[in-house]
């Protein structure tokens, strides 16, 4: 159990990350990687498209690209003031402050679900994954990027220490745990020796 | 938060509908409002257009 898997600890360490949080995550997570796991789904310009932690607005940046129905959702205000500065409040993105592990959304409401850099600050990634899928329409897919598990060194010790970091087994367990099919890794590094983001896409069964 | 949107809210605690309580509004924008779970009674934000919708024991 890292120090971030108490919510409350979260949303206060979130307040000060979000001060330099665009000027510190290119270097694991940047645009390339990020348009390389769009293009992972295939997303239609009306889907209505989900983005859980959407934070400073990164990934809702992306999503903005293929569809016009884009709805984020974050605990976090700090970190959501950063999007509606890119975004305005209630212009191009529908937004919403809610936990990812009690989604206030119906069932079947979307037809994308994408989540980036967000996974690893829940306490309960299989509740949160199950929500996913409940959410997601039967049979469409959610893609979810998440850091991976570092191999040795001091990015293992500071996975150990802060987060909950996860290897492809580990991803497969919670997203099967969830429900999910067609389970698909892909690792993503911005360049040899920086860390590894794992991004995973999987289906909904269908009903 | 659009109006249209309460086709696919819902309360985050036990997915009942909610229903919508408006304070202040900008044509089909609700700036000020309260969302009210039908089942539970919880009572939910709208700040600035903004649905708080953190289940209470996460609220500020």
């Amino acid at each position: 159990m890292g120090v971030l898997e108490n919510k409350a600890r979260a949303r206060l360490f979130y307040k000060y990350l979000s001060k330099v949080y665009d000027q510190v995550n290119p270097f694991i997570w940047n645009e390339e990687m990020r348009d390389e796991a769009l293009e992972l789904l295939d997303i239609q310009q009306d889907d209505r498209v989900l983005d859980i932690g959407c934070g400073t607005g990164f990934g809702t940046e992306g999503l903005l690209q293929y569809s016009d129905d884009v709805h984020g959702l974050d605990q976090s205000i700090h970190q959501m003031e950063k999007a509606w500065e890119k975004f305005g409040k209630n212009d191009q993105v529908r937004f919403y402050r809610g936990d990812a592990e009690r989604l206030p959304f119906r069932d079947d409401s979307f037809d994308v679900v994408w989540s980036s850099g967000s996974i690893e600050y829940w306490p309960n990634p299989v509740d949160a994954l199950e929500e996913i899928r409940r959410v997601v329409k039967p049979g469409n897919k959610v893609l979810i990027v998440g850091p991976d598990y570092p191999k040795s060194g001091l990015f293992q010790k500071m996975a150990d220490a802060i987060m909950l970091f996860y290897d492809e087994e580990e991803a497969d367990r919670m997203f099967e745990a969830a429900g999910f099919v067609d389970i698909e890794h892909h690792i993503q590094q911005r360049q040899p020796g920086s860390p590894r983001a794992i991004t995973t896409v999987a289906r909904a069964p269908e009903e | 938060m659009k109006e249209s949107l309460m086709d696919i809210i819902c309360c985050p605690m036990d997915k009942h509908d909610l229903d919508l309580e408006i304070d202040s509004q900008d044509d089909e924008e609700v700036l000020e409002g309260t969302l009210v779970c039908s089942e539970c009674g919880e009572r939910y934000p709208i700040e600035d257009g903004i649905p708080n919708l953190l289940p209470p024991d996460m609220r500020d």
